[in-house]
């Protein structure tokens, strides 16, 4: 954990201090996940604020502080879900067509350069992004969170409060659709 | 190297290359805001709740109380309708029906001793 128990507990009794060392301590961590779970940099601190208020007003329902960091990674994860079926209903979402994406990863390879340049990393997240277009934004969520974030099957149950054997399943299936859509890709020789 | 661990390269270089957003000067002051925004609001919608719910309980007192207050006789003073006129002549009727043949049973059987 990034900050002490003690300190979770003067937050929670209601000490704003507390409180804004906890957010200073997570704030980079949460907006690094909040980005990389709704893709869109420029709504990722206001994401990120409104994790924060739900912590603040649901502090108090916290059994322990041992909980703590699942809890925030639940309040993360709920807040980048509305977010997105908010970006939904405005029609704002990006719906990238993979076949365009599959020219853009072309052209790139075509060019030769693949290490260290913002244009090759742009692409990348625009060729995953369009490869997470065949999962739903639930699954979309889980799998950034278990290959990407890296987190434990451990982690997302106590995250998501179902059997460690329901999200394998649902991980498996998840990646199943988006492995079938990068091997596609890779079969039309864009790899 | 087969698809399965070419996509769990994909995924490693995507979070390399997601870039790492930096809070705004302002994280904190908006942050705060909008907890006291919440909270203002959160105030409103309490006292506008609490509100609403004793004005229900005082109309719930008042619907219980009058249900269990004799109800109100408006037809005692009330002029009577057009069924009540009907009963009465009925009645009426009746009254006069019986009476004729009564005086003319009677009649006879008082008449036979004089005889």
């Amino acid at each position: 954990m990034l900050v002490e128990q003690e300190l979770i507990e003067k937050a929670r009794g209601g000490d704003g201090g507390a409180f804004n060392e906890m957010v200073l301590a997570y704030r980079k961590r949460i907006m690094g996940t909040i980005s990389r779970l709704i893709g869109r940099p420029e709504d990722v601190e206001d994401v990120a604020q409104e994790v924060f208020v739900r912590l603040y007003y649901s502090l108090d329902q916290l059994r322990t502080p041992e909980v703590f960091e699942p809890w925030l990674y639940r309040l993360t994860v709920n807040a980048s879900y509305d977010y997105l079926r908010r970006a939904r209903r405005r029609n704002e979402s990006r719906m990238a067509d993979l076949s365009e994406q599959q020219v853009v990863m072309a052209d790139f390879l075509a060019s030769g350069r693949r290490d260290g340049d913002e244009r090759h990393k742009s692409q990348v997240r625009e060729f995953v992004d369009a490869l997470f277009q065949h999962v739903s934004e639930e699954d979309r969520l889980l799998l950034t969170l278990k290959e990407v974030e890296g987190l434990s099957l451990k982690e997302l149950e106590k995250i998501y409060r179902v059997k460690e054997n329901a999200i394998k399943v649902r991980l498996f299936r998840a990646r199943q659709r988006v492995l079938k859509a990068f091997n596609r890709a890779a079969a039309d020789g864009n790899l | 190297m087969n698809g399965e661990s070419k996509l769990d390269q994909l995924f490693q270089t995507y979070r390399a290359a997601c870039p790492d957003v930096e809070p705004s000067s302002n994280f904190m002051p908006r942050l705060w805001q909008r907890i006291e925004s919440r909270h203002s609001f959160g105030f409103v919608f309490q006292n506008l709740a609490r509100t609403t719910v004793t004005v229900c309980a005082a109309v719930c007192l008042l619907l219980v109380f009058l249900n269990f207050v004799p109800p109100f006789r408006a037809g005692a003073v009330q002029t009577p309708n057009y069924t009540d006129v009907l009963m009465a002549e009925h009645n009426a009727e009746n009254t006069d029906y019986t009476e004729a043949i009564h005086g003319a049973i009677e009649e006879p059987v008082s008449a036979s001793p004089s005889r």
